[in-house]
Protein backbone atom coordinates (compact mmCIF):
# COMPACT_ATOMS: atom_id res chain seq x y z
CA UNK A 1 0.00 0.00 0.00
CA UNK A 2 2.72 2.46 1.03
CA UNK A 3 6.21 1.92 -0.38
CA UNK A 4 9.15 4.13 0.62
CA UNK A 5 12.55 3.82 -1.06
CA UNK A 6 15.83 5.66 -0.47
CA UNK A 7 14.03 8.58 1.14
CA UNK A 8 16.17 11.41 2.48
CA UNK A 9 14.79 14.63 3.92
CA UNK A 10 15.74 17.49 6.16
CA UNK A 11 15.93 21.23 6.53
CA UNK A 12 18.03 23.69 4.52
CA UNK A 13 20.22 21.05 2.94
CA UNK A 14 20.91 19.23 6.20
CA UNK A 15 19.27 15.85 5.96
CA UNK A 16 17.75 14.52 9.15
CA UNK A 17 16.43 11.33 7.57
CA UNK A 18 18.81 9.28 5.41
CA UNK A 19 18.07 6.70 2.72
CA UNK A 20 15.01 5.32 4.51
CA UNK A 21 13.18 2.33 3.01
CA UNK A 22 10.09 0.60 4.39
CA UNK A 23 6.63 -0.52 3.36
CA UNK A 24 3.16 -0.87 4.81
CA UNK A 25 0.77 -3.49 3.43
CA UNK A 26 -3.01 -3.36 3.33
CA UNK A 27 -4.55 -4.09 6.74
CA UNK A 28 -1.28 -3.93 8.67
CA UNK A 29 -0.33 -1.88 11.69
CA UNK A 30 3.28 -0.81 11.38
CA UNK A 31 5.27 1.18 13.95
CA UNK A 32 8.36 3.29 13.57
CA UNK A 33 10.06 3.57 16.92
CA UNK A 34 13.02 5.65 17.93
CA UNK A 35 14.13 8.11 20.56
CA UNK A 36 13.46 11.84 20.55
CA UNK A 37 15.33 13.45 17.64
CA UNK A 38 15.70 10.22 15.65
CA UNK A 39 13.88 11.84 12.72
CA UNK A 40 10.42 10.28 13.13
CA UNK A 41 8.52 13.54 12.81
CA UNK A 42 10.60 14.75 9.85
CA UNK A 43 10.00 11.41 8.14
CA UNK A 44 6.23 11.65 8.66
CA UNK A 45 6.01 15.30 7.63
CA UNK A 46 7.82 14.37 4.43
CA UNK A 47 5.57 11.38 3.73
CA UNK A 48 2.40 13.43 4.17
CA UNK A 49 3.66 16.20 1.88
CA UNK A 50 4.10 19.05 4.36
CA UNK A 51 7.81 18.96 3.66
CA UNK A 52 9.60 18.14 0.36
CA UNK A 53 12.06 15.21 0.31
CA UNK A 54 15.62 15.78 -0.90
CA UNK A 55 15.74 12.39 -2.64
CA UNK A 56 14.00 9.04 -2.82
CA UNK A 57 10.63 7.76 -3.91
CA UNK A 58 7.27 7.28 -2.18
CA UNK A 59 4.41 5.35 -3.77
CA UNK A 60 0.91 4.98 -2.36
CA UNK A 61 -1.31 2.30 -3.87
CA UNK A 62 0.92 2.23 -6.92
CA UNK A 63 0.90 6.00 -7.52
CA UNK A 64 4.14 7.96 -7.24
CA UNK A 65 3.40 10.61 -4.60
CA UNK A 66 6.97 11.84 -4.10
CA UNK A 67 6.99 15.60 -3.52
CA UNK A 68 3.23 15.98 -4.00
CA UNK A 69 1.75 18.69 -1.70
CA UNK A 70 -0.08 17.65 1.48
CA UNK A 71 -3.55 18.70 0.32
CA UNK A 72 -3.37 16.33 -2.64
CA UNK A 73 -1.95 13.43 -0.65
CA UNK A 74 -4.75 13.86 1.89
CA UNK A 75 -7.32 13.53 -0.90
CA UNK A 76 -5.74 10.27 -2.05
CA UNK A 77 -6.85 8.65 1.20
CA UNK A 78 -3.66 8.92 3.23
CA UNK A 79 -4.38 10.90 6.39
CA UNK A 80 -1.78 12.19 8.81
CA UNK A 81 -2.48 13.01 12.45
CA UNK A 82 0.41 15.19 13.60
CA UNK A 83 1.76 15.21 17.14
CA UNK A 84 1.07 18.97 16.95
CA UNK A 85 -2.55 18.02 16.07
CA UNK A 86 -3.10 21.12 13.90
CA UNK A 87 -6.69 21.61 15.01
CA UNK A 88 -8.66 24.80 14.33
CA UNK A 89 -8.81 26.45 17.79
CA UNK A 90 -11.90 28.63 17.29
CA UNK A 91 -13.93 26.01 15.45
CA UNK A 92 -16.25 23.53 17.15
CA UNK A 93 -15.92 19.75 17.40
CA UNK A 94 -18.84 19.39 15.01
CA UNK A 95 -17.19 21.71 12.47
CA UNK A 96 -13.96 19.71 12.63
CA UNK A 97 -15.78 16.48 11.94
CA UNK A 98 -17.75 17.98 9.05
CA UNK A 99 -14.56 19.44 7.59
CA UNK A 100 -12.83 16.07 7.89
CA UNK A 101 -14.98 14.82 5.03
CA UNK A 102 -14.30 17.90 2.85
CA UNK A 103 -14.86 18.25 -0.09
CA UNK A 104 -17.39 15.42 0.14
CA UNK A 105 -20.63 15.43 2.09
CA UNK A 106 -20.05 13.99 5.57
CA UNK A 107 -21.26 10.39 5.70
CA UNK A 108 -23.69 9.90 8.64
CA UNK A 109 -22.56 6.28 9.12
CA UNK A 110 -18.92 7.35 9.43
CA UNK A 111 -19.97 10.14 11.79
CA UNK A 112 -21.69 7.66 14.10
CA UNK A 113 -18.68 5.31 14.00
CA UNK A 114 -16.45 8.20 15.09
CA UNK A 115 -18.84 9.34 17.81
CA UNK A 116 -19.23 5.77 19.09
CA UNK A 117 -15.46 5.43 19.22
CA UNK A 118 -15.03 8.76 21.02
CA UNK A 119 -18.19 9.43 23.09
CA UNK A 120 -16.45 12.50 24.56
CA UNK A 121 -16.66 14.16 21.16
CA UNK A 122 -20.40 13.45 21.00
CA UNK A 123 -20.84 15.17 24.38
CA UNK A 124 -18.83 18.19 23.24
CA UNK A 125 -20.00 18.77 19.71
CA UNK A 126 -20.48 22.51 20.25
CA UNK A 127 -17.23 23.09 22.15
CA UNK A 128 -14.36 24.92 20.48
CA UNK A 129 -11.24 22.84 19.94
CA UNK A 130 -8.99 25.45 21.57
CA UNK A 131 -10.74 25.01 24.93
CA UNK A 132 -10.45 21.22 25.08
CA UNK A 133 -7.97 19.09 27.02
CA UNK A 134 -5.01 17.37 25.37
CA UNK A 135 -6.71 13.99 25.33
CA UNK A 136 -9.90 15.37 23.81
CA UNK A 137 -7.88 17.24 21.18
CA UNK A 138 -6.11 14.02 20.25
CA UNK A 139 -9.46 12.26 19.87
CA UNK A 140 -10.69 15.11 17.70
CA UNK A 141 -7.60 15.02 15.49
CA UNK A 142 -8.07 11.29 14.93
CA UNK A 143 -11.84 11.69 14.50
CA UNK A 144 -11.36 14.44 11.92
CA UNK A 145 -9.00 12.18 9.94
CA UNK A 146 -11.42 9.25 10.14
CA UNK A 147 -14.31 11.28 8.71
CA UNK A 148 -12.63 11.08 5.30
CA UNK A 149 -12.70 7.24 5.46
CA UNK A 150 -8.92 7.05 4.95
CA UNK A 151 -7.26 3.94 3.57
CA UNK A 152 -4.05 4.67 5.48
CA UNK A 153 -3.98 6.47 8.81
CA UNK A 154 -0.59 7.87 9.87
CA UNK A 155 -0.22 8.85 13.52
CA UNK A 156 2.77 10.77 14.81
CA UNK A 157 3.25 10.04 18.51
CA UNK A 158 -0.42 9.64 19.46
CA UNK A 159 0.57 9.41 23.14
CA UNK A 160 2.23 12.87 23.17
CA UNK A 161 1.10 14.99 26.08
CA UNK A 162 -1.31 12.36 27.38
CA UNK A 163 -1.36 10.93 30.87
CA UNK A 164 -0.49 7.19 30.86
CA UNK A 165 -4.13 6.10 31.25
CA UNK A 166 -5.28 8.35 28.41
CA UNK A 167 -2.44 7.15 26.18
CA UNK A 168 -3.57 3.59 26.84
CA UNK A 169 -7.17 4.37 25.96
CA UNK A 170 -6.01 6.15 22.79
CA UNK A 171 -4.40 2.90 21.70
CA UNK A 172 -7.53 0.97 22.66
CA UNK A 173 -9.46 3.14 20.22
CA UNK A 174 -6.86 2.42 17.57
CA UNK A 175 -7.27 -1.31 18.23
CA UNK A 176 -10.97 -0.99 17.47
CA UNK A 177 -10.15 0.74 14.17
CA UNK A 178 -7.69 -2.00 13.26
CA UNK A 179 -10.34 -4.65 13.79
CA UNK A 180 -12.45 -2.73 11.28
CA UNK A 181 -9.66 -3.21 8.75
CA UNK A 182 -7.91 0.18 8.85
CA UNK A 183 -4.24 0.25 7.84
CA UNK A 184 -2.16 2.22 10.36
CA UNK A 185 1.38 3.57 10.42
CA UNK A 186 2.41 4.95 13.79
CA UNK A 187 5.53 6.51 15.31
CA UNK A 188 5.99 6.25 19.03
CA UNK A 189 8.49 7.07 21.73
CA UNK A 190 6.56 5.06 24.28
CA UNK A 191 7.59 1.82 22.66
CA UNK A 192 5.63 -0.66 24.81
CA UNK A 193 2.35 0.99 23.75
CA UNK A 194 3.20 0.72 20.06
CA UNK A 195 4.49 -2.84 20.47
CA UNK A 196 1.20 -4.02 21.92
CA UNK A 197 -0.58 -2.52 18.93
CA UNK A 198 1.57 -3.23 15.85
CA UNK A 199 2.24 -6.24 13.61
CA UNK A 200 5.65 -5.09 12.43
CA UNK A 201 8.09 -2.32 13.12
CA UNK A 202 11.18 -0.41 12.18
CA UNK A 203 13.74 1.18 14.48
CA UNK A 204 14.87 4.65 13.42
CA UNK A 205 18.13 5.92 14.93
CA UNK A 206 19.85 9.17 13.94
CA UNK A 207 17.81 9.22 10.76
CA UNK A 208 18.71 5.69 9.61
CA UNK A 209 16.58 2.58 9.82
CA UNK A 210 18.71 0.24 11.96
CA UNK A 211 16.41 -2.69 12.51
CA UNK A 212 13.20 -4.12 11.19
CA UNK A 213 11.04 -7.11 11.94
CA UNK A 214 7.83 -8.38 13.40
CA UNK A 215 6.87 -7.01 16.77
CA UNK A 216 7.92 -10.32 18.39
CA UNK A 217 11.35 -10.23 16.73
CA UNK A 218 11.93 -6.64 17.80
CA UNK A 219 10.71 -7.33 21.34
CA UNK A 220 13.20 -10.19 21.56
CA UNK A 221 16.12 -8.14 20.24
CA UNK A 222 18.55 -7.30 23.07
CA UNK A 223 19.39 -3.83 21.63
CA UNK A 224 15.70 -2.92 21.42
CA UNK A 225 15.06 -4.32 24.88
CA UNK A 226 17.74 -2.23 26.54
CA UNK A 227 17.21 0.96 24.53
CA UNK A 228 13.42 1.13 24.31
CA UNK A 229 11.88 -1.35 26.72
CA UNK A 230 14.02 -0.50 29.74
CA UNK A 231 15.15 -4.12 30.10
CA UNK A 232 18.83 -4.50 30.95
CA UNK B 1 -27.07 62.97 19.00
CA UNK B 2 -29.39 60.18 17.83
CA UNK B 3 -28.93 61.48 14.29
CA UNK B 4 -25.16 61.31 14.68
CA UNK B 5 -25.31 57.77 16.01
CA UNK B 6 -27.59 56.62 13.20
CA UNK B 7 -25.33 58.26 10.61
CA UNK B 8 -22.38 56.68 12.38
CA UNK B 9 -23.97 53.24 12.13
CA UNK B 10 -24.63 53.77 8.40
CA UNK B 11 -20.97 54.69 7.90
CA UNK B 12 -19.79 52.02 10.32
CA UNK B 13 -21.53 49.16 8.54
CA UNK B 14 -19.70 50.17 5.39
CA UNK B 15 -16.42 50.52 7.27
CA UNK B 16 -16.97 47.05 8.66
CA UNK B 17 -17.70 45.42 5.32
CA UNK B 18 -14.74 47.25 3.78
CA UNK B 19 -12.41 46.03 6.53
CA UNK B 20 -13.83 42.50 6.32
CA UNK B 21 -12.47 42.18 2.79
CA UNK B 22 -9.02 43.37 3.82
CA UNK B 23 -8.85 41.36 7.03
CA UNK B 24 -9.88 38.09 5.36
CA UNK B 25 -7.03 38.30 2.84
CA UNK B 26 -4.60 39.00 5.64
CA UNK B 27 -5.94 36.23 7.83
CA UNK B 28 -5.90 33.72 5.02
CA UNK B 29 -2.71 34.55 3.21
CA UNK B 30 -0.66 37.05 5.22
CA UNK B 31 -1.19 39.51 2.38
CA UNK B 32 -1.95 43.21 3.00
CA UNK B 33 -3.61 44.69 -0.08
CA UNK B 34 -2.92 48.44 -0.23
CA UNK B 35 -4.59 48.57 -3.64
CA UNK B 36 -7.88 47.70 -1.98
CA UNK B 37 -9.42 51.18 -2.29
CA UNK B 38 -8.48 51.27 -5.97
CA UNK B 39 -10.53 48.13 -6.57
CA UNK B 40 -13.49 50.06 -5.14
CA UNK B 41 -12.74 53.00 -7.42
CA UNK B 42 -12.31 50.82 -10.53
CA UNK B 43 -15.69 49.31 -9.81
CA UNK B 44 -17.32 52.73 -9.33
CA UNK B 45 -15.76 54.01 -12.57
CA UNK B 46 -16.94 50.90 -14.43
CA UNK B 47 -20.50 51.64 -13.34
CA UNK B 48 -20.20 55.35 -14.19
CA UNK B 49 -18.78 54.63 -17.67
CA UNK B 50 -21.32 51.89 -18.37
CA UNK B 51 -24.15 54.25 -17.45
CA UNK B 52 -22.61 56.95 -19.68
CA UNK B 53 -22.69 54.40 -22.49
CA UNK B 54 -26.41 53.92 -21.92
CA UNK B 55 -26.39 50.74 -19.83
CA UNK B 56 -29.32 50.74 -17.34
CA UNK B 57 -28.41 51.12 -13.69
CA UNK B 58 -28.88 47.55 -12.45
CA UNK B 59 -26.83 45.81 -15.18
CA UNK B 60 -24.23 48.56 -14.74
CA UNK B 61 -24.03 47.77 -11.03
CA UNK B 62 -23.62 44.10 -11.95
CA UNK B 63 -20.71 45.04 -14.22
CA UNK B 64 -19.18 47.06 -11.38
CA UNK B 65 -19.31 44.11 -8.97
CA UNK B 66 -17.86 41.86 -11.67
CA UNK B 67 -15.04 44.35 -12.26
CA UNK B 68 -14.19 44.31 -8.54
CA UNK B 69 -14.07 40.50 -8.45
CA UNK B 70 -12.03 40.28 -11.64
CA UNK B 71 -9.50 42.81 -10.39
CA UNK B 72 -9.07 40.75 -7.21
CA UNK B 73 -8.52 37.66 -9.35
CA UNK B 74 -6.05 39.58 -11.52
CA UNK B 75 -4.00 40.53 -8.44
CA UNK B 76 -3.91 36.87 -7.38
CA UNK B 77 -2.80 35.69 -10.81
CA UNK B 78 -0.15 38.36 -11.40
CA UNK B 79 1.67 40.50 -8.88
CA UNK B 80 0.85 38.35 -5.85
CA UNK B 81 2.57 35.31 -7.35
CA UNK B 82 6.07 36.29 -6.15
CA UNK B 83 4.48 37.23 -2.79
CA UNK B 84 3.16 33.68 -2.31
CA UNK B 85 6.69 32.31 -2.54
CA UNK B 86 7.68 34.21 0.61
CA UNK B 87 6.62 33.52 4.17
CA UNK B 88 6.01 35.46 7.37
CA UNK B 89 7.04 39.11 7.57
CA UNK B 90 8.72 39.13 4.16
CA UNK B 91 5.41 38.13 2.60
CA UNK B 92 3.51 40.93 4.34
CA UNK B 93 6.13 43.50 3.35
CA UNK B 94 6.37 42.49 -0.31
CA UNK B 95 2.58 42.36 -0.66
CA UNK B 96 2.38 45.83 0.90
CA UNK B 97 4.96 47.29 -1.52
CA UNK B 98 3.64 45.64 -4.68
CA UNK B 99 -0.01 46.49 -4.03
CA UNK B 100 0.99 50.06 -3.15
CA UNK B 101 2.62 50.18 -6.59
CA UNK B 102 -0.59 48.92 -8.17
CA UNK B 103 -2.55 51.62 -6.34
CA UNK B 104 -0.26 54.35 -7.79
CA UNK B 105 -0.63 52.98 -11.29
CA UNK B 106 -4.42 52.71 -11.04
CA UNK B 107 -4.73 56.19 -9.49
CA UNK B 108 -2.43 57.69 -12.09
CA UNK B 109 -4.23 56.07 -15.00
CA UNK B 110 -7.74 56.94 -13.82
CA UNK B 111 -6.83 60.55 -13.03
CA UNK B 112 -5.21 60.97 -16.43
CA UNK B 113 -7.86 59.18 -18.46
CA UNK B 114 -11.02 60.14 -16.54
CA UNK B 115 -10.29 63.31 -14.55
CA UNK B 116 -13.21 64.64 -12.51
CA UNK B 117 -15.27 61.53 -13.23
CA UNK B 118 -17.38 60.45 -10.29
CA UNK B 119 -20.21 58.09 -9.48
CA UNK B 120 -23.39 59.06 -7.65
CA UNK B 121 -26.15 56.49 -7.49
CA UNK B 122 -28.71 58.99 -6.28
CA UNK B 123 -31.86 57.51 -4.83
CA UNK B 124 -34.77 59.94 -4.92
CA UNK B 125 -37.79 60.29 -2.68
CA UNK B 126 -38.25 62.03 0.62
CA UNK B 127 -36.56 61.33 3.91
CA UNK B 128 -37.88 58.52 6.12
CA UNK B 129 -38.17 58.94 9.88
CA UNK B 130 -36.13 56.49 11.96
CA UNK B 131 -36.35 57.01 15.75
CA UNK B 132 -37.56 60.54 15.02
CA UNK B 133 -34.59 61.32 12.80
CA UNK B 134 -35.20 61.99 9.12
CA UNK B 135 -32.87 59.66 7.19
CA UNK B 136 -32.20 59.92 3.49
CA UNK B 137 -33.42 57.00 1.40
CA UNK B 138 -29.94 56.53 -0.07
CA UNK B 139 -28.48 55.93 3.42
CA UNK B 140 -31.19 53.43 4.27
CA UNK B 141 -30.91 51.49 1.02
CA UNK B 142 -27.10 51.44 1.36
CA UNK B 143 -27.36 50.18 4.95
CA UNK B 144 -29.93 47.55 4.02
CA UNK B 145 -27.69 46.20 1.22
CA UNK B 146 -24.68 46.22 3.54
CA UNK B 147 -26.58 44.41 6.31
CA UNK B 148 -27.89 41.77 3.94
CA UNK B 149 -24.36 41.22 2.63
CA UNK B 150 -22.95 40.90 6.15
CA UNK B 151 -25.69 38.40 7.05
CA UNK B 152 -24.95 36.48 3.85
CA UNK B 153 -21.26 36.34 4.73
CA UNK B 154 -22.09 35.01 8.20
CA UNK B 155 -24.23 32.25 6.74
CA UNK B 156 -21.53 31.46 4.19
CA UNK B 157 -18.74 31.17 6.76
CA UNK B 158 -20.78 29.34 9.42
CA UNK B 159 -22.99 27.01 7.45
CA UNK B 160 -21.41 26.05 4.15
CA UNK B 161 -18.59 23.59 3.75
CA UNK B 162 -16.65 26.00 1.53
CA UNK B 163 -17.01 28.73 4.16
CA UNK B 164 -15.77 26.38 6.89
CA UNK B 165 -12.86 25.35 4.68
CA UNK B 166 -11.86 29.00 4.29
CA UNK B 167 -12.03 29.53 8.06
CA UNK B 168 -9.94 26.43 8.66
CA UNK B 169 -7.10 27.93 6.59
CA UNK B 170 -7.22 31.07 8.76
CA UNK B 171 -7.14 28.91 11.90
CA UNK B 172 -4.31 26.53 10.95
CA UNK B 173 -2.95 26.37 7.42
CA UNK B 174 -1.04 23.09 7.88
CA UNK B 175 -4.10 21.54 9.52
CA UNK B 176 -6.24 22.57 6.55
CA UNK B 177 -3.76 21.07 4.09
CA UNK B 178 -3.68 17.81 6.06
CA UNK B 179 -7.41 17.37 5.49
CA UNK B 180 -7.17 18.08 1.77
CA UNK B 181 -7.90 21.82 1.61
CA UNK B 182 -5.72 23.81 -0.81
CA UNK B 183 -4.91 27.18 0.84
CA UNK B 184 -3.96 28.74 -2.51
CA UNK B 185 -7.39 28.06 -3.97
CA UNK B 186 -9.09 29.44 -0.86
CA UNK B 187 -6.94 32.59 -1.03
CA UNK B 188 -7.81 33.10 -4.69
CA UNK B 189 -11.48 32.79 -3.83
CA UNK B 190 -11.14 35.32 -1.01
CA UNK B 191 -9.32 37.78 -3.29
CA UNK B 192 -12.27 37.62 -5.67
CA UNK B 193 -14.71 37.95 -2.76
CA UNK B 194 -12.83 40.91 -1.29
CA UNK B 195 -12.85 42.58 -4.71
CA UNK B 196 -16.62 42.20 -4.84
CA UNK B 197 -16.93 43.55 -1.27
CA UNK B 198 -14.80 46.60 -2.12
CA UNK B 199 -16.99 47.14 -5.17
CA UNK B 200 -20.16 46.80 -3.11
CA UNK B 201 -18.93 49.34 -0.56
CA UNK B 202 -18.02 51.80 -3.34
CA UNK B 203 -21.44 51.41 -4.95
CA UNK B 204 -23.42 51.74 -1.72
CA UNK B 205 -21.19 54.65 -0.67
CA UNK B 206 -22.08 56.42 -3.91
CA UNK B 207 -25.71 56.38 -2.79
CA UNK B 208 -24.69 58.72 0.05
CA UNK B 209 -21.76 60.72 -1.35
CA UNK B 210 -19.99 60.77 -4.73
CA UNK B 211 -17.09 58.34 -5.27
CA UNK B 212 -14.45 59.80 -7.58
CA UNK B 213 -11.13 58.76 -9.09
CA UNK B 214 -9.19 60.07 -6.08
CA UNK B 215 -11.21 58.15 -3.46
CA UNK B 216 -8.99 55.04 -3.51
CA UNK B 217 -6.37 56.07 -0.97
CA UNK B 218 -8.87 57.23 1.65
CA UNK B 219 -10.89 54.01 1.25
CA UNK B 220 -7.74 51.93 1.81
CA UNK B 221 -6.76 54.04 4.83
CA UNK B 222 -10.19 53.69 6.45
CA UNK B 223 -10.20 49.94 5.77
CA UNK B 224 -6.73 49.62 7.25
CA UNK B 225 -7.58 51.55 10.43
CA UNK B 226 -10.72 49.49 11.01
CA UNK B 227 -8.86 46.26 10.28
CA UNK B 228 -6.13 47.06 12.79
CA UNK B 229 -8.63 48.04 15.50
CA UNK B 230 -10.71 44.91 14.87
CA UNK B 231 -7.70 42.61 14.92
CA UNK B 232 -5.87 41.60 11.74
CA UNK B 233 -7.49 38.53 10.28
CA UNK B 234 -10.60 38.75 12.46
CA UNK B 235 -13.86 38.97 10.51
CA UNK B 236 -16.21 39.66 13.44
CA UNK B 237 -13.67 42.09 14.89
CA UNK B 238 -13.67 44.04 11.64
CA UNK B 239 -17.46 44.42 11.69
CA UNK B 240 -17.50 45.47 15.35
CA UNK B 241 -14.63 47.93 14.91
CA UNK B 242 -16.32 49.30 11.79
CA UNK B 243 -19.50 50.23 13.67
CA UNK B 244 -17.63 51.70 16.66
CA UNK B 245 -15.30 53.76 14.47
CA UNK B 246 -18.18 54.82 12.21
CA UNK B 247 -19.97 56.33 15.20
CA UNK B 248 -16.73 57.87 16.55
CA UNK B 249 -16.03 59.39 13.15
CA UNK B 250 -19.45 60.99 12.68
CA UNK B 251 -19.68 62.27 16.25
CA UNK B 252 -16.15 63.71 16.09
CA UNK B 253 -16.84 65.33 12.74
CA UNK B 254 -19.97 66.95 14.12
CA UNK B 255 -18.49 68.12 17.42
CA UNK B 256 -15.03 69.16 16.22
CA UNK B 257 -14.76 69.09 12.45
CA UNK B 258 -14.28 66.60 9.66
CA UNK B 259 -10.51 67.15 9.32
CA UNK B 260 -10.02 66.34 12.96
CA UNK B 261 -12.19 63.21 12.73
CA UNK B 262 -9.57 61.33 10.69
CA UNK B 263 -6.96 62.19 13.30
CA UNK B 264 -9.32 60.95 16.00
CA UNK B 265 -9.79 57.69 14.08
CA UNK B 266 -6.04 57.23 13.83
CA UNK B 267 -5.79 58.05 17.55
CA UNK B 268 -8.42 55.42 18.34
CA UNK B 269 -6.43 52.87 16.32
CA UNK B 270 -3.21 53.83 18.13
CA UNK B 271 -4.85 53.55 21.56
CA UNK B 272 -6.30 50.15 20.63
CA UNK B 273 -2.88 48.87 19.61
CA UNK B 274 -1.39 50.16 22.88
CA UNK B 275 -4.05 48.52 25.04
CA UNK B 276 -4.77 45.42 22.94
CA UNK B 277 -1.92 44.82 20.48
CA UNK B 278 -3.87 42.10 18.67
CA UNK B 279 -6.94 44.33 18.18
CA UNK B 280 -10.39 44.30 19.82
CA UNK B 281 -11.10 40.63 19.15
CA UNK B 282 -7.60 39.59 18.19
CA UNK B 283 -6.08 36.43 19.56
CA UNK B 284 -2.49 36.52 20.78
CA UNK B 285 -0.20 34.47 18.58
Amino acid sequence: MLEVNGLSAGYQGNDVVHDVAFHVDQGEAVMIIGSNGAGKTTLFQTLCGLHPPSSGKVTFEGDDITGIPAERIARLGMRFVSAARHLFPRMTVQEHLLLGAYPHKPDPATMSIVLDLFPRLAERRKQRAGTMSGGEQQMLAVGRALMSKPRLLMLDEPSTGLAPLLAKSAYEALDVLREQGLTVLVTEQQVPLAMAFSDRGYVLENGFIRLEGTTEQLAANPAVRSAYLGVI
Amino acid sequence: MTANILDGIVLGLQFGLLAAGLTLIYGLGGVLNLGYGQIAVISAMTVALAMDAGVPVLPAVGLGLLAGGLFGLLLDLTILRPVYRLHGEARVLLSLLLTLGVSFIVDGYLNWRYPLKSLSLYIGGGAIDILGVPMRRGSLVASAITLVTIAGLFVFFRSTSLGRAIRSVIEDEAGARLIGIDPKKMLRLILVLSGVLAALVALTRSMIAPVDTTSGLSITVFALIVTVVGGLGNFVGALLAGIILGIVSVVAADLIGSYISLIILLGAAAVTILIRPAGLLGVKE
